[in-house]
């Protein structure tokens, strides 16, 4: 398996934990109060320090492990599956903008409208990461 | 997955070459191991570019190295 596509595995499982987490543990009977707003921005520190924190450790480590491999620039094949995995990630991108205008249209909550651009931004990761890494799998 | 319409003989001159390993190959025409694994099971169709470097390191023309399969598309 190869450096990046390593990273990649970490980058897949540190989005469904942190994010899972959040989710999860969002207190949802306030999503419709202004106080939803600000457990929306308390929550996203954590999480946002957790992907780091993960993927610097992680990374690191597997770059002291095989720095050859750390270094190799990223070839063709990589670039190829890098283009797939953001175009196939552009279609929930666009659907989840699609369901925020539909929520200010009907004057969902801040918090409500907030979540769901992040749940949009989430998913449209996970499906980029889980593309890649499916093609890094497949060989191309 | 739908099969390349080409194959090729790169694990055989690999052989022949000193028994170069896939990491080798790769080192010596700027793509991962990975790649070069690909390439020979027939999963991934590298850029001309790509293919004419390989033939390079084998010193075949690239005919030598890449077949049209007859039966393919």
């Amino acid at each position: 398996m190869s450096f990046r596509e390593k990273m990649h595995w970490i980058a897949f499982v540190a989005l469904l934990l942190a994010f899972g987490w959040y989710f999860l543990t969002y207190p949802w009977s306030i999503v419709h109060t202004p106080e939803g707003v600000g457990a929306v921005a308390g929550m996203l520190v954590p999480v946002t320090i957790f992907i780091i924190g993960l993927m610097t450790v992680l990374s690191a480590a597997i770059a002291i492990r095989s720095p050859k491999d750390a270094n190799i620039k990223e070839d063709e094949r990589e670039k190829n599956i890098h283009l797939k995995g953001t175009h196939m990630a552009y279609y929930p991108l666009v659907l989840g903008v699609w369901a925020n205008l539909f929520a200010i249209f009907h004057h969902i909550s801040a918090a409500g409208r907030l979540n769901l651009l992040i749940a949009t931004v989430v998913i449209a990761e996970l499906v980029r990461v889980g593309a890649q890494l499916y093609y890094y799998r497949r060989g191309y | 997955m739908p099969r390349l319409p080409f194959d090729n003989d790169i694990k055989t001159l690999r052989f022949m070459a000193g028994e170069m390993t896939q990491g080798d190959l790769g080192d010596k025409v700027g793509v991962t191991r990975q790649t070069i694994a690909a390439i020979e099971q027939g999963k991934y169709s590298p850029s001309l570019e790509v293919a004419f470097r390989i033939a390079r390191v084998f010193g075949k023309p690239l005919e030598e190295v890449f077949h049209w399969a007859e039966t393919g598309a």
